[in-house]
């Protein structure tokens, strides 16, 4: 391959092993495991950007149903649609949640790992009795991570592990609201499970260790930081008037003077979206 | 620009395809900005040429990061 021959290529791969013989050989774990404690620290790494990403991306689904309107509006036009919506966003101060940055770090690391693969696949350290030792074996139903995913019955099995977790991962990470595109999203790793089938099962195992960090992030990020205070308090002061008997406070009367506006506002709001859907 | 001197910016080009067909593909995210990354990259080399359009597109990607803002930025 012509990528192989870039020397910076060649570093990373270097690395890569390195890293994951630094698990094996000082921490004891099987070269799977070590794959699996890679990816772990490459996404812990990754946290920070992710947290406010799906911090952005749960602001932005505040905004959801303006968008939609937005969408509807300019469905001819792909490209107008895309400048009215960053408008919208800039107009409403919304920072996109997607952003190319975060994505792009995980690239060298996937690279490096398909290299040290194939060259663990070629020179296997420990050589052949290595092989015979079942090292490279993983939960008893991957016998190797360095041969192809297909090469055996458990890589079925991880296939199938991979298109579930991708498919979860894209539930809780795509930040789009577009639902063409969301579609798009959970088709995808149908497809390109006959690509990843040539690859070897290391290079799957990380894949899906990374889906998964990336479901118990959201999972635990929507769990412990409830990011949407805005809509909720608009609710709540659209609901209170009847159940509030209180006398004003100098605080509370300045939220009561909109209250008469606010109901108005989803209502309309809904009736749009349902003439939408018909 | 002249046909030979733009010739390189082709290179860059493809890579950027190839990138959108393999890699893009495998990791799905939506860009924050318009036009996005790849189409920005592909727009900046067809007018600035490689060396210049590489350079506006590395700039490109490292402000597409969670705290920038987003929004339509075209090559100018």
């Amino acid at each position: 391959m012509i990528v192989a021959a870039l020397p910076i290529l060649g570093q990373l791969e270097t690395v890569m092993r390195h890293v994951l013989d630094w698990f094996h050989s000082t921490l004891g774990l099987s070269w799977a495991w070590s794959i699996v404690a890679t990816t772990v620290v490459v996404r812990m790494i990754l946290v920070p950007l992710t947290v406010k990403q799906i911090h952005s991306m749960q602001n932005l689904q505040r905004f959801a149903p303006q968008m939609k309107e937005i969408q509807k509006k300019y469905k001819q036009d792909k490209q107008k649609q895309n400048e009215e919506l960053m408008k919208f966003y800039r107009e409403n101060n919304i920072n996109p949640a997607a952003s190319c940055l975060p994505m792009l770090f995980q690239f060298p690391v996937f690279i490096a790992l398909y290299y040290a693969l194939r060259h663990f696949n070629q020179h296997p350290p420990g050589g052949q009795l290595a092989i015979a030792h079942h090292d490279f074996a993983w939960l008893h139903f991957v016998p190797s991570i360095i041969v192809p995913t297909t090469s055996f019955w458990g890589g079925y099995v991880l296939l199938v592990v991979y298109v579930g977790s991708q498919m979860a991962s894209t539930l809780y990470m795509s930040a789009t609201v577009d639902k063409m595109q969301r579609t798009l999203f959970m088709i995808m790793p149908v497809v390109f499970v006959f690509v990843i089938a040539h690859f070897p099962a290391g290079l799957v195992l990380y894949w899906v260790t990374t889906n998964l960090w990336t479901v118990g992030q959201g999972l635990i990020t929507r769990r412990l930081i409830p990011k949407t205070p805005l809509p909720t308090l608009e609710r709540r002061s659209s609901r209170t008037p009847p159940k509030n008997e209180s006398p004003p406070e100098e605080a509370a009367s300045e939220p009561r003077d909109e209250k008469p506006a606010k109901p108005q506002q989803p209502r309309q709001v809904r009736r749009k979206k349902r003439a939408g859907r018909r | 620009m002249n046909a030979v001197l733009r010739a390189p910016s082709y290179l860059g080009i493809g890579l950027v395809w190839l990138y959108r067909l393999t890699l893009g593909a495998l990791f799905p995210t939506t860009c924050k900005y318009h036009p996005s990354c790849s189409e920005y990259a592909v727009q900046s080399l067809r007018k600035h040429g490689l060396v210049r359009g590489s350079a506006l597109a590395g700039w490109r990607l490292l402000r597409c990061n969670p705290w920038s803002r987003g929004g339509v930025d075209p090559v100018r």
